[in-house]
């Protein structure tokens, strides 16, 4: 037969099972919007039953351990979509710098190399003209000056991008040495009754942030997370974290070593420094080489026209463009055509309009006009080649956008499906605020009237006495 | 699915439709669809293709107004060149029929003798400082009077010039003849000569570029001296040799009413389209020496009017009329030059419309189109807010006391 003294006791663990729900449940709703916060539910268990004679009574509830709702699988989905996020956009951000200098405007590329044509048609209605001939010049020089605005934009945008790469490396090496500290700590928790779940929220909240740098592969284990890059390099193991280094290579670009000094730049794809490395080792040097060879083939070729007609003063013409330190008439190196190329003429007088040596003569113009229809050596029309590097710009800034767009979208819905597992509804918190109210209620009214059992049963014995 | 919290997703929809409406908005506002090359690089990249076409067509509409001035004012100058030889053949043909008195023949003579006046300075037109029947040497008038001796401002009786002084490497001595209308050209080489100048001289009277009678030598001056033995011939000399100074031409041997064409038979052409590139040059030896010696006949009938010869008057205006006709003949591919101009200036108006209608075609959006999407745009983000304002705010503890 159960005694009053078990029944208190069972209600008294009832009031400590509501009571340490409502405790999780105001938890819950004090993080409701805290980023990276796992819901937490109490696991309620029945105390074993005790036994008495042929009767056998429930022992009441105790609180076995708080529990984090986790989704491990949706959270390493996460942590990749996140680290082709910062990929797409580490791109985007670049390309939407250089594109406005592909933009049509005044000064474009395209837009000079026409002027300098149309200059050019124009001189040939009267090729003994002062005025003429000095807006061939102009023309001339205005050409240069965009090729070289172009070229410093792109080569600008890589010493910016390699700052970034050390920047990008030196965070990486913060982050896996917090990491790595959470580690032993999570491990001290697990099978208590404490709840490591904080420890375990900090920790992923560090390998998100890890994973908007570079691409991570995250493991579990009985001493806590792994981590490692993508390609394999060690990160974190157990309480040891692997620092990265960063070394100059010989073209001045930044490389990132792991711990033993082997150079892993190139297995570095995801993330902003993967963005990073590949804008800055990849894309914009194509579209360097595309815009220096247009450059340099563009000008030998006016050189090249140049040298077969004479002057105003009747001298054979001599170099249009120059590539410093290049001294014309040697051939210039492709590699810095486009920001080294500048106008080498001087006077107006200079441009060897003349194909009989009379300053009358336009005869040698023709020359520099079938340039705009001739095929340049890399194979097309320079129009042709302008307009092929401007397809190139807006084709790498279209996908990087759309790739941005698209993880964005992604990531919205894996968030959706986290946030259902481990999110915190104000709803149903609430909901389960009055649940464990109600129960605090009921067992305390259990308290109550056992209370009045034993006031009447202590005055069962005084009256009798009497 | 268990939804905790939808503001991610309200956030979401609202900077779509907000991004929406933004470009919505600027394309009403620019009228462009494509306003970088990243909203679409094939069409932007084909506009750029494009633009540097417009930029051609714009060229060739700009040359073409350059150009059809100087044509017409060559036309107009030739013209005037035609109405003074059929005055010419006119005065010829009077002074021709035996009735004329000395005085007669003589005013006739002077009159044509203004008639040829006339033909030299239209054979000079300039335009805008181009003279524009001198071939391409068009920076100085291309017909001028001619003498029959030249000598060199180098050389004298105490230090004349010796056929073995040497000439400057480069330098250019000319030699035009008013009979031939021709140019004979010499450019000095390393080791050239006063001799090798004298041999090539002659050496071109051989050839038929100048006259027979034209001679070379150093004269009792010590000068070189370039000169025609035939009183009614004449010459001009030029050179900018060093060691023979200057060329002039020597006192009392102009040769009245002899012409030397100075300039060349070169011409130039100025492109108008694609594939048309049009002549905007006659050169004055192919209009006036070529067919016809246009001076010469002109000459040659004062002389015959002068000496009172009526049966050269006769062999003279017979001449000029040939002269005549070949003028005339000249003018030809001139108006159909003219005329050729005129309608490529239509066609380039048409093709800047074209190429306008194609630009628009890739990169712009309607007006209507453009308002339409805003609109929509509008209402969307209209709807999308009015959603988030209505859905967000509710949640069960409103409604628990």
């Amino acid at each position: 037969m159960g005694s009053l003294s078990s029944s208190l006791s069972i209600a008294v663990q009832a009031l400590n099972a509501a009571s340490g729900a409502l405790q999780a449940t105001n938890n819950n709703i004090a993080n409701a919007n805290t980023p990276g916060y796992t819901r937490e539910v109490p696991i309620l268990q029945e105390v074993a039953p005790t036994t008495d004679g042929n009767l056998s009574v429930g022992g009441g509830v105790a609180i076995e351990a708080y529990q984090s709702v986790r989704d491990e699988l949706v959270q390493t989905q996460i942590q990749n979509e996140t680290s082709a996020q910062s990929g797409a956009n580490a791109q985007l951000t670049s390309m939407q710098q250089i594109q406005p200098t592909f933009t049509t405007s005044t000064q474009d590329i395209g837009t000079d190399i026409s002027a300098l044509f149309s200059s050019i048609s124009s001189l040939s209605t009267n090729p003994s003209s002062p005025s003429s001939r000095q807006a061939v010049l102009t023309a001339g020089q205005n050409l240069a000056t965009a090729f070289n605005t172009a070229s410093n934009t792109l080569t600008s945008q890589q010493v910016g991008l390699n700052t970034q790469v050390t920047s990008d490396v030196s965070q990486i090496n913060q982050l896996t040495q917090q990491i790595a500290a959470l580690n032993p700590q999570i491990a001290a928790l697990k099978g208590t009754e404490s709840n490591g779940g904080t420890l375990e929220d900090q920790q992923n909240q560090l390998i998100l942030q890890l994973s908007a740098i570079t691409n991570v592969s995250v493991t579990q284990g009985k001493d806590g997370v792994t981590l490692s890059t993508g390609s394999g390099t060690p990160l974190v193991m157990g309480t040891q974290s692997f620092t990265l280094q960063t070394t100059t290579a010989s073209n001045g670009m930044t490389d990132v070593l792991d711990q033993n000094g082997t150079d892993i730049t190139k297995t570095i794809t995801s993330g902003d420094l993967g963005g990073t490395i590949q804008t800055r080792d990849t894309t914009i040097p194509t579209l360097l080489t595309q815009l220096d060879t247009l450059a340099n083939q563009f000008g030998a070729a006016f050189n090249t026209a140049q040298s077969t007609g004479t002057d105003l003063n009747g001298a054979t013409g001599t170099a249009f463009f120059k590539f410093p330190p290049t001294v014309p008439p040697a051939a210039a190196p492709v590699a810095g055509s486009a920001g080294s190329i500048t106008l080498a003429l001087t006077s107006p007088s200079q441009i060897a309009a003349s194909s009989d040596g009379t300053a009358g003569s336009n005869g040698n113009l023709v020359n520099f006009s079938a340039l705009q229809t001739a095929t340049l050596p890399a194979g097309q029309t320079p129009g042709d080649a302008y307009a092929n590097l401007v397809y190139q710009v807006g084709s790498l800034t279209s996908n990087a956008n759309s790739e941005s767009t698209a993880t964005t979208a992604s990531l919205l819905q894996l968030n959706d499906q986290l946030n259902s597992v481990s999110g915190v509804s104000i709803d149903q918190e609430s909901a389960n605020l009055i649940m464990y109210q109600t129960a605090y209620e009921a067992a305390a009214r259990v308290v109550t009237t056992i209370q009045s059992m034993f006031t009447v049963t202590m005055a069962m014995g005084t009256a009798a006495a009497d | 699915m268990r939804i905790t919290n939808m503001l991610p997703d309200v956030q979401y929809q609202i900077q779509q439709s907000q991004q929406a409406l933004a470009t919505a908005t600027q394309q009403l506002s620019t009228g462009l669809r494509v306003n970088q090359p990243s909203d679409d690089p094939s069409a932007y990249s084909n506009m750029v293709i494009s633009l540097g076409i417009s930029a051609n067509v714009d060229t060739y509409t700009s040359n073409i107004s350059s150009v059809l001035p100087q044509m017409q004012t060559a036309d107009s100058a030739i013209s005037s060149m035609v109405t003074s030889l059929n005055t010419a053949i006119t005065l010829g043909t009077q002074g021709a029929n035996g009735t004329n008195s000395t005085a007669n023949t003589q005013a006739l003579a002077s009159q044509v003798e203004g008639l040829l006046t006339n033909v030299v300075a239209q054979g000079n037109t300039s335009f805008q400082g181009v003279f524009i029947f001198g071939g391409t040497e068009s920076t100085t008038p291309p017909f001028v009077p001619a003498s029959t001796t030249y000598n060199s401002s180098n050389g004298t009786v105490a230090l004349p010039l010796a056929s073995t002084s040497g000439l400057t490497n480069g330098s250019v001595t000319t030699v035009s003849d008013a009979t031939t209308g021709d140019t004979f050209t010499f450019k000095a080489t390393a080791g050239d000569t006063v001799a090798s100048l004298i041999t090539a001289i002659s050496n071109a009277v051989s050839a038929g570029t100048l006259s027979s009678g034209v001679t070379a030598g150093i004269n009792a001056n010590g000068q070189l001296s370039i000169g025609t033995n035939n009183p009614a011939d004449g010459i001009v000399v030029s050179t900018n040799d060093a060691t023979l100074g200057s060329m002039s031409a020597a006192p009392g041997t102009a040769v009245p009413n002899a012409y030397a064409y100075v300039g060349n038979g070169n011409s130039n052409s100025v492109q108008v389209g694609e594939s048309m590139s049009v002549p905007t040059n006659l050169p004055g030896n192919q209009l006036l020496f070529s067919g016809a010696n246009v001076i010469g006949s002109l000459n040659q009938l004062i002389t015959a009017l002068q000496s009172g010869n009526t049966s050269q008057v006769g062999t003279a205006t017979t001449a000029i009329s040939a002269a005549l006709n070949y003028v005339s003949q000249q003018r030809v591919p001139l108006d159909n030059t003219i005329s050729q101009l005129n309608a490529q200036d239509s066609t380039l108006s048409q093709e800047t419309l074209n190429l306008t209608t194609q630009q628009t075609a890739l990169v712009g959006i309607s007006t209507a189109d453009a308002a339409t999407n805003l609109s929509q745009a509008t209402l969307e983000n209209g709807a999308v807010l009015g959603a988030a304002a209505k859905a967000l705010p509710e949640t069960l503890l409103q409604y628990l006391q």
